[in-house]
């Protein structure tokens, strides 16, 4: 990953949190305030429901007191035999808009009931408990009725007439007309648990609308309240479909809990808040972030500029180019690694020169010692010939002939062989520039290999060409390349006193050709190898140092490599790879 | 012994007979038959049927004890006791029969003719109900009393026999008591059935016999479906003074076998004794047929303490010839 490619991410990076960061406050913020809001709206609803209870209770108590200081109550109140009134209670909680009258007699007997008329004469023995109905005003109490039991607001009046006395029991069932008189803000609904046997019965948990469907859910909730006695909130479902219900418990006459009034508040406006804010956090980060990559791009680009200014000087500086600078855009971090950078290159380009010059000196000393070395070997010959025909002269004269003969060979060899050897520091000095055309590698070993035939055969040397003919032809001087494959033969042949094979191949090769001459000669040391190509370096006693020099001259100058493998004793091979096309090089 | 109960006397009651005019009468009785049930005696002869809704009769001019006052009494069947009582205070009928709870509406100065009681009041159970032990525990479930002090406002009598005991002698050797402790140690295991009323009038207790059932544990749901029910609550009439064709005819209706010669009240307490077994009959009260008159019905009164209407003496006061 590039350093660009970091600073953009780490940037984007640093901005999605810190969007995150804030969308998350946001919305945690927002969810506290709803939270508070929603508990107040429950208190207020509890408390409406408190008051409109309590309405009902004092209503309650009042129709049923009514109905106890009616004459017609008071006059059944008075009579020897309560059994003409059987039925008096009935049209009464019709009147009155009762679900439950009955009257009982002081002794608890009920003398007439509305919710279940054929009860007359059964006991309702609680009503005798000394409790002062008066003072008490309206309660809960779970009520048998023909078809079951069921959770009644109940008030108790008394008719007392002299000491006679008839109770007035009356009530409402909590049902759900009872809960659909509730007037509730939208969003909100109510639910009454009616706890009838003390075990959960599903069905008893009613709405407006009917059983609510949701028992199980809500039923541990129910159930800690009524085992703890005390209201309870808690959240059920989830998303948009959850709610907060407040569980409030009503309790009956002796304490017990008799029922468990449910106020939901729906959760669905927070849910649409928290993805509209959750929407609005995406899309501020989704800007965000798109900001932050177009910043950060801008900025690393400023930032990396000079930085790529600095790579592309040591670019070049890595391919020789010594006296690259770079511009000092800035004194920060960046331009003062520029100007670090500069007088690096510059400190470089100095110790360049001087080693340049140093290398230059030496090369001179080597090619003064190398031409001192080359010189001295005929010219010592040259001295003793003309030494020994001098001394013949004066001390043999009449083998005078026969010396000057003699000396004057030796003499014209020696010139010969001087000259050989000013001749290829001539030529090694004078390399010309290839002259470039399309070459056939294939036709040019060919005809080196047929003329070097008399002389391979001479020294018994075997010649082994394999040539692929699917080589390209490569761009390439025709003169210095044959050069080239007549100093590593004739090399070859040397390598070869004792006669042996020399195998010329080519392979083609993606981009261009390779080239291998090889020979099973003595072969070479490492250290041999690793020299074999400076100039003046021989391996032989007769040569000069510079055939393979020139042959590493030609081959760099026509784009080339060329390197060499052997093992003493295993003869060697030079393997020199030709680009087909010079732009390659 | 049999004896007419007279309520209320009018004042007027001591006028002139007069000949002619129509008495309006109406009646629970709802006889389906082709033919007229014989409803009057020979004093008067039918000229019209209408089975279940109308019979319409003509005084008999040769009637054996003399041409009766009435020119002709027009009889409404199948009318519900609180449609009668209504018609009678509009002055729509002159002579109806009276529920328990109509009695003790009626204005005061109203004529009230009663019988003896001449219906039994019995709880019938249908042969799917198998087990003698439920049929023993809610014969003795049943509050009586209640019913007959509440329900029935004190009229005719508690009974746990068949034959009442004016006819009898001897209805006083049923028990009639409630036992709740008893009824529950018979209950547990008892399945749910059914209680039917007969006559719609007769719902409330039917639902009050629910209601000691459920004390004594056994449920018992009152369904209006009589011909489906696991117990019915019927209501049959005694026609004849006689206690041997009483207790026949009740075998009849009941479906029972009752022994052919019954000569003594000891063969046929020992018959009705046989009928009571099982439980599968649990009688609960004797009722009379009680009657509201209308102020302008003179004589009488109509009704014999059998039951059997008897209309020869009858006149109405606005009545010409």
């Amino acid at each position: 990953m590039s350093f660009r490619a970091r600073l953009v991410l780490i940037f984007t990076v640093a901005i999605v949190a810190a969007v995150g960061v804030v969308d998350l406050l946001v919305l945690g913020s927002t969810r506290q305030a709803f939270e508070r809001t929603e508990a107040q709206r429950a208190e207020a609803l509890v408390a409406q429901f408190r008051k409109e209870f309590d309405r009902r209770r004092g209503e309650l108590v009042r129709t049923v007191n009514a109905i106890a200081a009616a004459d017609a109550t008071r006059n059944i109140a008075i009579q020897p035999d309560y059994s003409p009134y059987f039925d008096y209670a009935a049209p009464q909680a019709a009147t009155h808009d009762l679900q439950m009258l009955e009257l009982v007699s002081p002794d608890g007997a009920i003398v007439s009931s509305a919710e279940w008329p054929a009860r007359f004469g059964y006991k309702e023995d609680w009503l005798l408990s000394g409790e002062n109905w008066a003072a008490r005003g309206a309660f809960l109490r779970r009520e048998e009725l023909p078809d079951g039991m069921t959770l009644a607001l109940t008030a108790v009046g008394t008719a007392t007439v002299g000491d006679r006395k008839l109770y007035v029991v009356g009530g409402r069932e909590l049902d759900r007309d009872f809960l659909s008189t509730i007037v509730m803000p939208g969003g909100m609904r109510v639910l009454l648990y009616r706890n009838l046997d003390g075990r959960f019965a599903p069905g008893e948990l009613i709405g407006a609308a009917g059983p609510a469907g949701d028992a199980a859910q809500l039923r541990p909730l129910i159930d800690q309240v009524l085992n703890e006695k005390r209201e309870h909130a808690r959240i059920l479902g989830s998303g948009s479909e959850a709610e907060n219900f407040h569980a409030v418990p009503l309790p009956g006459l002796d304490g017990s809990v008799l029922g468990v009034l449910l106020i939901a508040s729906s959760r669905r406006e927070l849910a649409g808040l928290e993805n509209s804010l959750l929407t609005t956090g995406l899309i501020v980060a989704a800007a965000g972030i798109l900001l932050g990559i177009a910043l950060s791009w801008w900025a690393s680009a400023r930032v990396i500029r000079p930085v790529r200014r600095l790579a592309d000087s040591a670019g070049r500086v890595a391919a020789g180019d010594w006296n690259t600078t770079v511009e000092i855009s800035s004194a920060d971090e960046i331009g003062q690694l520029a100007g670090a950078f500069n007088r690096m290159t510059g400190e470089l380009s100095a110790q360049r020169e001087r080693l340049i010059q140093a290398e230059r000196v030496a090369a001179w000393r080597e090619l003064a010692r190398r031409l001192a070395h080359e010189l001295k070997n005929p010219l010592f010959p040259l001295q003793i010939t003309v030494e020994n025909m001098v001394r013949a002269r004066e001390s043999y004269p009449d083998q005078f002939d026969e010396v000057f003969r003699e000396g004057t060979a030796t003499l014209l060899a020696e010139l010969a062989q001087l000259k050989q050897i000013i001749g290829r520091f001539s030529d090694f000095a004078r390399m010309p520039a290839p002259e470039i055309q399309r070459v056939d590698l294939n036709a040019l070993i060919t005809e080196t290999a047929r003329l070097f035939t008399p002389q391979l055969e001479q020294a018994r040397v075997r010649l082994a060409t394999r040539l692929d003919p699917t080589a390209p032809a490569i761009p390439a001087d025709p003169e210095q390349i044959t050069r080239v494959l007549r100093n590593l033969m004739l090399n070859a042949v040397d390598a070869m006193p004792e006669g042996g094979t020399l195998t010329v191949s080519t392979t083609a090769q993606p981009g261009g050709v390779l080239l291998e001459i090889s020979d099973t000669g003595q072969g070479l040391t490492p250290e041999e190898c690793e020299r074999l190509f400076t100039p003046y370096y021989t391996t032989k006693s007769h040569g000069t140092g510079l055939g393979l020099a020139i042959v590493q001259s030609v081959v760099s100058d026509h784009g080339g490599r060329i390197s060499v493998q052997s093992e003493k004793g295993k003869g060697a091979t030079f393997r020199i790879e030709l680009v087909a096309n010079r732009t390659q090089a | 012994m049999p004896l007419c109960l007279l309520l209320t006397l009018p004042a007027h009651a001591a006028t002139r007979p007069q000949y002619g005019g129509t008495l309006r009468v109406e009646t629970r009785l709802n006889a389906q038959t082709p033919d007229p049930p014989p409803l009057l005696g020979p004093a008067f002869q039918i000229t019209r049927w209408e089975a279940g809704k109308l019979a319409v009769y003509e005084a008999n001019e040769d009637a054996p004890g003399g041409r009766p006052f009435l020119n002709t009494v027009e009889i409404q069947l199948n009318r519900s006791l609180r449609d009668q009582a209504n018609d009678l205070e509009l002055g729509k009928a002159d002579l109806v029969e009276l529920g328990p709870n109509e009695v003790r509406r009626q204005a005061a100065g109203r004529r009230i003719w009663s019988s003896n009681p001449v219906r039994v009041l019995a709880l019938v159970f249908s042969p799917r109900v198998d087990d003698p032990r439920v049929r023993e525990a809610l014969a003795l479930a049943v509050d009586r009393a209640a019913i007959h002090r509440v329900l029935l406002q004190r009229q005719g009598e508690v009974s746990g026999a068949l034959l009442p005991q004016w006819l009898s002698g001897y209805a006083f050797l049923f028990p009639a008591v409630m036992d709740l402790g008893r009824a529950r140690q018979l209950s547990p295991g008892a399945r749910p059935f059914t209680l039917a009323a007969a006559d719609p009038a007769s719902r409330p207790i039917a639902e009050r016999i629910a209601v000691d059932a459920r004390s004594a544990g056994l449920a018992i749901s009152v369904t209006s479906q009589a011909d489906t029910a696991d117990v019915k609550l019927v209501e049959l009439r005694i026609g004849t003074s006689d206690p041997a064709r009483a207790l026949a005819q009740l075998g009849a209706a009941l479906g029972a076998a009752v022994p052919a010669r019954i000569d003594t009240p000891e063969q046929a307490y020992a018959a009705e004794r046989a009928l009571l077994d099982g439980f599968r009959v649990i009688p609960l009260a004797h009722l009379p047929d009680v009657y509201g008159v209308s102020p302008r019905v003179q004589g009488g009164p109509g009704i014999e303490p059998a039951g059997e209407w008897h209309f020869e003496t009858l006149w109405l006061e606005s009545a010409r010839p």
